[in-house]
């Protein structure tokens, strides 16, 4: 399930057992929905290496002229760590060809688990000339995977346009499904007269 | 003295001076039992402890206040508040009223003898000319006088009730002086509408006095604020008008104005009367001292017989009575709605208030106390309706506004709540109803974070207000800190004790925090305080049925079925709980009557389908699931309701509980 608009052909093949998704070109606006809701705004994030003054705060801070930028060796590492195991859905990033040239990534791995321990690759992003937010999505093709329930997320930066070293990312966001107002239900409720006597305010 | 005492107790009311205040409020109470302030310093008292959490002791004094004026509104409305007021009619009973005119008539007759007392006093720079005063006046300007000379006790009401009860052959006069009056004016519109006692005779009546020598006299006008007195110098007037001061009511009179130059002016009252009122001319003189005061009446006395005065004071006594009656059949009427809707029985509320006259039915008060009741019984159509009423009426208020918005945010009309946010912030920006408003409105499109920081913007504006605490509580909730949720659901109890909604929210806390006794007792707490709404009976059945107490949960839910007939809720619970007792006939019996009630709804047709595959009828649990996902569920019901579909082919396969 793709959740990009733009996409060119498939052409990477699946590489350690993760699906091939297309090259994502990226859109100019944010476009989430309704349902969804920012589940990181409570994780730990941290990454693995940063230039001074471009730390993991910038990815974060809902500006996009901060970035984050790596200062090590590749992969360059992003760790979302959760206080509970949580259902996530969606992946966003903001990356820019146009400013960042050489250090906007190209191949990103998305892995999820338990802790560093035991991440296992979910999906693997291929992205050309990206201009704009990424929409990844992280669900699998069967109903039943619409989301991955995780305690640790960690977006993996495998390599960038033009062989660069260093990576920039703007701004990362994750996206999972709104809690229902009504605890202890088995579904959420849609009709209006349910959800007029749904709650006391 | 009297004065200072309470000024100190309104400034000193800040939580550093409480103590100070209560000090300096109990002095001046303990020594002047018996003076007029004594029910507004027994009010004010009581204010301060019910601020600082001793409500016994704050219903005491508001009791107190009661007794000694009968008519202070806000003394009861508060009582109503803390739940421990009396009967309407116990408190404004006939015995009131006989109590009330008896004071007045003694009032009366003491002026009369102290007309003669003070005979020896007089001075002699009064001109001739207050001849023409006619003793009613002079009976008003002494009722002044005393009042503020002697302290007595109830002759600021007194004088109020006298000039009220003036005979309708006034056609020499007009309204009488402007009195203290005790009678709070945090009221409704309240009435001391006497009309009869105003009556304009025909403007040939005019009255052609002669210009009383302005230089002597001057004119001083006293009225009871909520502080203290204010003393207002006017300007003498001859042929002018004159009003009332009592700001809580308004003497209507339909007089002409035999137009002069000399038009006085009231403080602040004044203003609005004068533009709309006429006044028949009259004579009246102010005197600024007592001595100057007690030469008039000396002189009036002199010029007329005992006999003229007695007779005006008789059918004065009359109207007085009429007025009394027809002021404590009003207040009577709405203490007990208030009373009522207060102590949350609203259906008896509502048809109190139904017995109203109509005049005073349509008033911004009235309408939103009903509105309110219609809102605690949720049946938030009729709720909006008489808010929408109230505050076409009168769009200034901003009390019960914030109910307003939370009805408009159950019925989902985004627009027209960010109408009436926006509405509300332009009449009043540092009104905290506003600002809920405004909330209420982020909140409905599920932006929760500005929500939150305007509810944190009206606390900050007034701290008192409950509902704006558990709003933030609310909003904590929805973005799952639940310990600042808690946090804020306890400083709405701190300001209210019996404000149910932070209960219920306290309640849902536990609830996903799966603690589900206290959650029980929560809502239990609610429920005790507010028991006719249904929506918190099912959640408490919900909270029963979480800790297993299966019977009690039942027998919740069908006692919410039976209290709203419209609300789909606790029949789906009460299907879910049927379900959880493996009782799947009665279950789907239940569904099937909700359907009628809400025929789109995706959860329950998900429901259904759930429990056909539990008794193994395939077909229709496909076809069940099918409808539920055509009514468009959100992704995660989706993805439950496909792998559903897809396991309902095999039943050998374990299925966990997570997903069906």
């Amino acid at each position: 399930m793709e959740s990009d608009g733009d996409e060119e052909a498939a052409t990477t093949p699946a590489t350690g057992g993760a699906p091939p998704a297309g090259r994502l070109k990226g859109r100019p606006e944010l476009s989430v929905d309704d349902d969804m809701r920012e589940m990181a705004k409570t994780a730990a994030w941290s990454v693995s290496s940063c230039k001074p003054g471009n730390g993991v705060a910038s990815l974060r801070d809902d500006n996009l002229d901060t970035y984050w930028q790596s200062d090590g060796a590749q992969p360059h590492l992003v760790n979302i760590q959760f206080q509970k195991k949580v259902q996530l859905q969606l992946l966003v990033l903001y990356v820019d060809f146009k400013l960042d040239e050489s250090y906007t990534p190209s191949k990103i791995s998305v892995r999820a688990g338990d802790g560093f321990h035991n991440l296992k690759e979910i999906k693997t992003v291929e992205l050309s000339k990206p201009v704009g937010w990424v929409h990844i999505s992280l669900s699998g093709a069967d109903p039943r995977e619409t989301f991955i329930h995780t305690f640790m997320l960690q977006i993996s930066v495998l390599s960038n346009h033009l062989n660069g070293r260093d990576t920039h990312i703007r701004q990362i966001k994750i996206y999972g499904p709104r809690l229902n107002h009504v605890p202890h239900q088995p579904f959420h409720f849609t009709s209006r007269e349910f959800i007029t006597y749904s709650t006391v305010r | 003295m009297q004065a200072s005492a309470e000024g100190a107790a309104g400034s000193g009311g800040g939580s550093g001076g409480r103590a100070h205040a209560e000090a300096a409020q109990r002095t001046a109470t303990d020594k002047r039992e018996k003076v007029p302030s004594g029910a507004t310093g027994h009010y004010l008292l009581g204010l301060i402890y019910r601020y600082t959490g001793r409500m016994e002791a704050a219903a005491e004094q508001f009791v107190q206040a009661l007794t000694l004026d009968p008519l202070l509104w806000a003394a009861y409305e508060e009582l109503c508040m803390l739940g421990v007021a009396e009967d309407a009619n116990e408190c404004f009973s006939e015995a009131t009223a006989l109590r009330l005119q008896k004071e007045h008539t003694s009032t009366s007759s003491l002026e009369k003898s102290n007309f003669v007392n003070e005979n020896r006093f007089l001075s002699s720079n009064v001109s001739a000319s207050l001849s023409d005063i006619i003793p009613k006046q002079i009976k008003q300007l002494h009722a002044n006088t005393t009042a503020e000379v002697s302290g007595y006790p109830h002759v600021r009401t007194t004088a109020l009730h006298v000039q009220n009860g003036a005979p309708s052959n006034l056609s020499q006069f007009d309204t009488p002086s402007p009195t203290i009056s005790q009678t709070s004016c945090i009221a409704p519109p309240p009435l001391f509408r006497n009309t009869h006692a105003y009556q304009n005779t025909t403007g040939a009546n005019a009255p052609s006095k002669p210009k009383v020598n302005a230089a002597n006299l001057t004119l001083r006008r006293k009225y009871l604020d909520e502080a203290g007195l204010k003393k207002v110098s006017g300007r003498l007037f001859n042929q002018s008008s004159d009003s009332v001061p009592r700001r809580s009511a308004r003497l209507s009179r339909d007089t002409t104005i035999n137009s002069n130059s000399n038009i006085a002016m009231f403080g602040g009252n004044g203003a609005d009367q004068l533009s709309g009122n006429r006044y028949h001319v009259v004579d009246e003189m102010w005197t600024d001292n007592v001595a100057a005061t007690s030469s008039s009446a000396s002189i009036v006395d002199g010029k007329f017989s005992e006999q003229d005065k007695a007779e005006r004071v008789l059918s004065q006594d009359s109207k007085l009575a009429i007025g009394i009656r027809e002021l404590l059949a009003l207040l009577r009427t709405l203490g007990e709605g208030y009373r009522l809707s207060c102590s949350f029985k609203c259906q008896e509320a509502l048809e109190v208030y139904r017995k109203l006259p109509e005049p005073q039915f349509n008033t911004g008060w009235v309408l939103c106390q009903v509105g309110k009741a219609y809102f605690e019984l949720v049946n938030y159509l009729e709720a909006d309706h008489f808010f929408e009423l109230a505050h076409r009426l009168s769009p200034c208020t901003l009390e019960g506004m914030d109910i307003y918005s939370t009805v408009l945010y159950h019925l989902n009309e985004e627009m027209r709540l960010s109408y009436l946010a926006q509405e509300l912030v332009s009449i009043d920006r540092l009104s905290p109803q506003a600002w809920c408003a405004v909330g209420n409105c982020f909140a409905l499109r599920k932006d929760h974070e500005t929500a939150l920081k305007n509810f944190q913007r009206a606390v900050q504006l007034d701290s008192r207000v409950a509902y704006a605490h558990t709003l933030c509580g609310h909003e904590y909730s929805a973005l799952e800190d639940y310990e600042n949720s808690i946090k804020l659901y306890r400083c709405a109890l701190q300001v209210d004790e019996r404000h149910y909604n932070a209960w219920y929210g306290l309640g849902v806390v536990y609830l996903r925090q799966e603690k589900f006794e206290f959650a029980e007792h929560h809502f239990r707490r609610a429920f005790l305080i507010n028991p006719c709404s249904s929506v918190l009976m099912c959640y408490l059945g919900m909270a029963l049925h979480a800790l297993k107490r299966s019977g009690d949960a039942l027998e919740m839910m069908d006692k919410a079925i039976f209290a709203d007939k419209k609300n789909p809720l606790p029949k789906y619970q009460k299907a879910l709980i049927l379900l959880g007792l493996q009782k799947y006939p009665e279950a789907l019996d239940e569904l099937e009557r909700l359907k009628e009630i809400a025929p789109h709804e995706s959860s329950m047709y998900a429901l259904m389908g759930k429990i056909y595959k539990q008794i193994n009828v395939l077909d229709k649990a496909v076809f069940c699931f099918g409808i539920a996902l055509d009514l468009k569920p959100p992704a995660a019901d989706v993805a439950i309701i496909k792998s559903a579909m897809e396991k309902v082919h095999l039943p050998d396969e374990l299925m966990d509980d997570d997903d069906l």
